[in-house]
């Protein structure tokens, strides 16, 4: 029975327990927070959720493809200075920034992707790594882009007609919205051949040509298909925030990033988006105890690395199945 | 005619001096990450915050009343203890696993976020100064060099031909290379396989302490100073191989070279995307870097 933690045919799956449990709760949250009328609360969990984006295109490189990118902010950063761009200078339609940001990281996922993909390994990473680097220095140094302050005074977009971003509850549903769909395509995504040519790859990727599959085309659709679910994250930040910065490209922001998937649970998905509402919550509240609170976060990111690699939904995830496989085979004896 | 000699003279060359004198620096930490990735398959993300930690040391040694060159025979020491303990304390607890060099990688990388807060607290955010301890400068062939340049010159070459005497010349080098070479085999010969692991990782660290030593009195000592050096040091050490020590020496100062002379036609701005420019060049055409790994060179 070594293979309890995998789903058996019959009974639900774990992680489809903690997709329902997190997005219920969202709703919930959102619920209680309009009722009481909070905004700072409900502008931190939209905060989350669009950081839990990029953790998701994250996962999917690393858990999924296993390429560990550390430079994943570039078109997170990427994404949100084109909305911005295009709400500020052009129209302040959701939409139009929403796409025109998806084109531009997809354009700029290709060409990162060329580049990157052909590093095998820690070479991935490093040079990921400097890629995010050096094009975060150039938009620091070029003064049309604001330079070092970046782009304030971002109008809010206008979602549907009478709702824009400046609402906080119905912005934080639409951003609830945008990540439950990208969720959802990402989940579907791995079901299809697509996906499991991308787990293929992950488990031997010497054996995939052998099988007559070309496993850089495959590594370099998954690396555009996570530059737009960053991009399009990062789309969604200017419309909260009302500005942006050379410090969404930094390597604060990737590296938060892989810390938000790690402690989730790699490879789980829905891990990445319970591990940024989780360190979001925590930096939010040691925060307002000191300003250390990157000493708070890296040694619980030892610590996790050391002790549970695997992550939260790694962990509970297969003791959540092997309850309910339990249940499943002696509900059944019982009949 | 005399005009461009004169370029030469005194643009060109002392451009080339300050290039070097960073150089040579720059190599000392690349030779660090580099030993540390030929032996242990580690990429250590934390070497910046070594590096800082280096300067540090000295600020903190010499706040004690030592003197420069106490602080510089010091300061590698300490640096070596610390990496010790990290190597057995955090990245031995992983180092058995299946994603290794993935885990390895973060685990660094989360020290890395810790030290570079640590310093934070300790000694605040603000820049701090370090006086070099040689002045004023020397007049070779009609230019005048900082002393201390020439100082940390001349340090870090001998630092350079030591390490590569000890690794390729000594028994104790020779013990690391068979390690490197294969692991099992120099274990069942007697070699004690985790000591020379935990060794080496301090070595490493060591180097980024000293480089941090001899930089701290040239820029100023501030908690992510490592940040940007790192990304320089990242960028030999892929460019040369990683795990090469050849590779590491020779990448460290041509690149260095490439942004000291491009900076005086292009705005520095443009000295990363130039070296990183570079470092995509060479891996289109050897995707493993320039040479092999430390077993087998």
């Amino acid at each position: 029975m070594h293979d309890q933690a995998k789903p058996s045919a019959q009974a639900p799956s774990a992680s489809r327990y903690f997709t329902w449990l997190f997005f219920l709760g969202a709703l919930v949250f959102a619920l209680g927070a309009g009722l009481v009328g909070d905004v700072f609360f409900l502008r931190l969990a939209t905060e989350a959720l669009i950081f839990g984006g990029l953790a998701l295109s994250v996962d999917l490189l690393l858990g999924r493809v296993g390429l560990l990118p550390l430079g994943q902010a570039l078109f997170f950063g990427l994404g949100a200075y084109v909305s911005a761009l295009v709400l500020k200078e052009w129209h302040n339609s959701f939409w139009l920034s929403v796409t025109v940001s998806l084109v531009a990281s997809a354009l700029a996922g290709l060409v990162g992707g060329i580049v990157a993909i052909r590093a095998k390994g820690v070479y991935f990473a490093l040079i990921s790594f400097g890629l995010a680097q050096v094009v975060s220095k150039v938009v620091f140094n070029t003064r049309d882009l604001g330079a070092s302050d970046g782009i304030i005074g971002v109008p809010g977009a206008a979602i549907f007609p009478g709702l824009t971003s400046a609402d906080p509850i119905g912005f934080f549903l639409v951003t609830l919205a945008t990540i439950f769909g990208l969720y959802c395509g990402l989940t579907y995504l791995m079901e299809t051949p697509f996906g499991r040519q991308l787990s293929a790859i992950r488990t031997n990727e010497h054996r995939i040509p052998f099988l007559g599959f070309d496993p850089w085309r495959y590594k370099l659709l998954a690396f555009v298909v996570a530059a737009c679910i960053a991009g399009l994250s990062g789309a969604l930040y200017p419309m909260l925030r009302g500005f942006v910065s050379p410090e969404l490209m930094f390597f604060q922001v990737s590296g938060n990033a892989v810390i938000n998937v790690i402690v989730g649970g790699t490879g789980t998905l829905i891990g990445s988006l319970y591990g940024s509402t989780l360190l979001t919550g925590l930096k939010s509240v040691v925060g307002s105890f000191t300003a250390h609170h990157q000493i708070v976060i890296g040694l619980l990111f030892v610590v996790v690395v050391i002790v549970f690699p695997r992550g939260l939904i790694g962990y509970l995830s297969p003791l959540l199945q092997r309850r309910l496989s339990f249940r499943h085979a002696t509900g059944r004896g019982g009949q | 005619m005399s005009s461009a000699l004169d370029w030469l003279q005194f643009v060109l060359a002392p451009q080339m001096v300050n290039g070097l004198s960073i150089g040579v620096a720059v190599v000392l930490m690349a030779l660090g990450l580099t030993i540390i990735f030929g032996l242990l398959d580690v990429i250590n993300m934390a070497h910046g915050e070594f590096y800082a930690i280096g300067a540090y040391g000295a600020v903190a040694l010499i706040g004690l009343g030592m003197s420069f060159w106490w602080a510089l025979a010091l300061t590698p020491l300490l640096m070596a203890v610390l990496g010790y303990v990290t190597e057995r304390g955090l990245i031995q607890r992983v180092f058995h696993s299946k994603d290794r060099h993935t885990l390895t990688l973060l685990l660094t990388f989360g020290v890395g976020i810790v030290l570079e807060d640590v310093l934070k607290i300790v000694f605040g955010a603000n820049p701090l100064r370090v006086e070099a301890p040689i002045t004023g400068a020397t007049e070779l062939v009609g230019l005048f060099f900082p002393n201390y340049r020439l100082f940390v010159m001349a340090v870090g070459g001998l630092l350079i031909v030591a390490v590569w005497v000890l690794v390729f010349r000594t028994s104790l080098g020779a013990i690391v290379r068979a390690a490197a070479f294969d692991r099992y085999m120099s274990a069942s010969l007697g070699v004690p396989i985790s000591r020379v692991y935990a060794a080496t990782f301090a070595f490493g660290v060591a180097l980024a302490g000293i480089s941090g030593v001899l930089l701290a009195p040239i820029y100023s000592v501030f908690p992510t100073m490592g940040r940007d050096f790192v990304l320089i040091a990242f960028s030999v050490v892929i460019i040369g191989g990683m795990g090469s020590i050849k590779g590491a020496v020779l990448a460290g100062l041509l690149l260095t070279q490439v942004q000291s002379i491009s900076s005086l036609f292009i705005s520095p701005v443009w000295n990363d995307p130039l070296l990183f420019g570079i470092m995509v060049l060479v891996l289109m055409w050897r995707p493993q870097g320039l040479y092999g790994k430390l077993g087998n060179a």
